[in-house]
């Protein structure tokens, strides 16, 4: 990539801008957001509010059927609200006709025209802008090599493979240097390999360029990866919205425990501030104090399986009995079973080769550091 | 079996109902075309002439010379434009009612097919005369248009041109709808969306990304409606009132009043000649111009 290119685009990005009041922070900010389907039967989004940061790469994250892809199709203008309203930069885009609207999307199955060049393509959302023609020539031209499709103008989709079909669907979007760019599930039809290198890619683009990314995936791992900020969606409902370390780490509904990554969920009763009795009796402790509650209160203790470590038995924590032990390259995870009846999900990085220390049915005892341990309502 | 005779053998099926019934018949038209009539209807298989290709462009005149003769010229050309048109009404008429048809939801969009197909159950004559009623002076048209007031006197519609455009329109329009319709049925929405996201209107959208798609179907629509009402005969004659004569009626006389086989099966090859032609040119620019998409 070419540093004059980016510059332009820069350059090209703030004469599009001039227009409006560019000090707003939010780039989109939807408020309680209702939209069912089939008469209502269906509430695809039930009252949902977010405010998006200008220039953040920021992901919807969820099943398939939580509502991201209605949320980001309402943003588009696909899709009417039934309540509630979508302001981009201060603007209410409410009733607004999609190509009366500031965004572009990035869709799914790529939708190129496939009746047109690659350049004709990328040229179309220009030609609708009546940009005169030497403008347009220039600006394919710079889209092109952004998307790393150089020589390629020419081709007609069909000679292209999936990832640069997508690359072209991307300069398309990116041409008329749009304010925020939609993208559902962009890269879900690539082959893994593909798709890694698009995901680095993407978040280059869109640190280069500087415009806000809009990102749908149901990949909890592409999330993490790529985002700035992540929105977890179940059930037409934001459940958090944090940095991928915040969902991570600090996950705070058991959904999003569940959903983003491998973790063990545990009941317990709340005997003291940080205090917690297991159902099998045994009581552990946690750096920090969750949700408040008074005593005999039932939550969740959240233990992510590299956050557990192995002990002999006799040793501090659950005592179990080692069900199985899964070698998977990079880590070992041990199936414990403990007193209680559950399978806890235990891994250890595999840093000094594979060394099993312990074999299936040797007794354990599974470790919990304070930290380790999250506490969510139950 | 070895497998040059297996698939001799899978193959024949089709090529013996396309020679029976296509390339037999045809043949034998292409002999009748060069054959004297008999004298009182039918053909002497004995005697060969090229008379009946000479007759098309010229006559004898008194002298017993080869004069030019532009009347069956002039009922070709007559023909072709009244062919024309009916492609263009009914893709006017046909391209909308396809488009909406297209975007009903998925269980109406079976009943709409059925309904455009449903005049084909009934025989062109009914349908013709059926528009005879309609059309005629005192008829439901006219008596509709003289009770709101639009005419004061009766519309003589009925052996007009425009009745028998009217007629051919009505006739061929399935043939228009259905092709166009399966090419848009199966064109992606996403992509009509990705129109209108990067800031086509409705009108740009149909007319740089819908229409270009439709393409396919259009073309098919036009060939079907083209060909058959070219040589239409049944609509202009009941009608047109058999004013003026069509390609599809001056044959059918050649076979039927005239009994001169011969310039009937002439006049038929010229015209197969002519749209087989026209066919090839447009296969040709087609492949050559704009790529078809796969």
């Amino acid at each position: 990539m070419a540093e004059a290119t980016v510059l332009e685009l820069r350059q090209h990005d703030r004469t599009a801008r001039s227009g409006g009041i560019a000090a707003a922070d939010t780039a989109v900010e939807c408020r309680d957001l209702v939209k069912t389907f089939a008469g209502g039967v269906v509430r695809a989004l039930d009252g949902v509010s977010v405010a998006i940061r200008a220039n953040e790469f920021f992901t919807l994250l969820g099943p398939s059927g939580c509502g991201k892809t209605t949320l980001l199709r309402i943003i588009a203008g696909f899709e009417t609200q039934d309540a509630g309203s979508v302001l981009v930069h201060g603007q209410a885009l409410d009733g607004l006709p999609p190509f009366r609207r500031p965004v572009n999307t990035v869709f799914q199955s790529y939708a190129v025209f496939p009746h047109m060049t690659v350049e004709q393509n990328i040229a179309f959302g220009l030609e609708m802008q009546r940009r005169p023609r030497q403008d347009i020539g220039r600006r394919v031209a710079e889209m092109l090599t952004l998307v790393k499709l150089d020589g390629m103008g020419k081709r007609m989709p069909a000679q292209l493979s999936g990832g640069q079909q997508q690359r072209v669907a991307l300069a398309r979007a990116l041409a008329t240097a749009p304010r925020v760019l939609l993208l559902d599930e962009p890269l879900s039809a690539l082959d893994l390999k593909l798709r890694t290198g698009m995901q680095l890619e993407l978040k280059r683009l869109q640190a280069e360029i500087g415009i806000t990314f809009i990102f749908v995936t149901h990949d909890q791992h592409e999330a993490l990866t790529m985002s700035d900020r992540i929105a977890v969606m179940n059930g037409g409902k934001i459940l958090q919205i944090g940095t991928p370390e915040e969902i991570y780490e600090r996950p705070s509904a058991r959904f999003v425990a569940d959903f983003i990554g491998e973790t063990n969920l545990l009941e317990a009763t709340r005997i003291g501030e940080r205090r917690f009795r297991l159902a099998s009796g045994e009581t552990v402790e946690t750096a920090e104090a969750g949700p408040a509650g008074p005593a005999g209160d039932a939550v969740t203790l959240a233990i992510r399986p590299e956050r557990a470590n192995l002990a002999p038995p006799e040793s501090a924590g659950l005592a179990g009995r080692v069900e199985q032990i899964v070698y998977e390259g990079t880590d070992t995870t041990y199936y414990v079973l403990l007193a209680s009846g559950f399978r806890f999900r235990l891994s250890e990085q595999n840093r000094d080769g594979a060394q099993p220390r312990v074999r299936p049915g040797d007794a354990v005892a599974v470790a919990l550091p304070a930290a380790a341990i999250q506490v969510l309502v139950a | 079996m070895s497998a040059p005779l297996r698939r001799a053998g899978l193959v024949a099926p089709a090529m013996l109902t396309i020679g029976v019934l296509l390339v037999l018949p045809l043949c034998l038209m292409a002999v009748i075309s060069t054959l004297v009539r008999g004298p009182s209807g039918g053909v002497i298989w004995s005697e060969h002439t090229l008379d009946a290709y000479v007759q098309f462009l010229f006559e004898r005149d008194l002298m017993d010379r080869l004069v030019v003769n532009t009347d069956y010229i002039r009922i070709f050309a007559r023909s072709f434009g009244l062919a024309a048109m009916t492609t263009a009404l009914t893709l006017l008429v046909g391209f909308p009612t396809a488009l909406w048809m297209a975007f009903q939801p998925a269980s109406r969009r079976t009943l709409l097919v059925f309904v455009v197909t449903v005049p084909f159950w009934t025989n062109i004559l009914v349908r013709s005369y059926a528009w005879v009623l309609l059309l005629r002076n005192g008829g439901v048209v006219d008596w509709t248009l003289m009770k709101l007031g639009v005419t004061t006197q009766p519309v003589s519609i009925l052996y007009t041109p425009l009745a028998t455009a009217i007629g051919l329109v009505y006739s061929f329009l399935p043939y228009m709808i259905l092709p166009i319709y399966v090419s848009l049925e199966k064109l992606d929405r996403r992509l009509i969306e990705a129109a209108f996201d990067l800031g086509a209107d409705r009108w740009r959208a149909l007319r740089r990304v819908i229409l270009p798609l439709a393409m396919p179907g259009i073309i098919g629509g036009a060939i079907l409606v083209f060909v058959p009402a070219l040589g239409a005969f049944i609509t202009p004659e009941i009608l047109g009132g058999g004013k003026s004569l069509m390609i599809g009626s001056l044959i059918q006389q050649q076979f039927g009043q005239s009994r001169n086989w011969p310039f009937g099966a002439a006049l038929a090859f010229v015209l197969l000649a002519i749209v087989l032609l026209a066919l090839m040119a447009h296969a040709l620019r087609y492949r050559s111009g704009v790529k078809a998409p796969p």
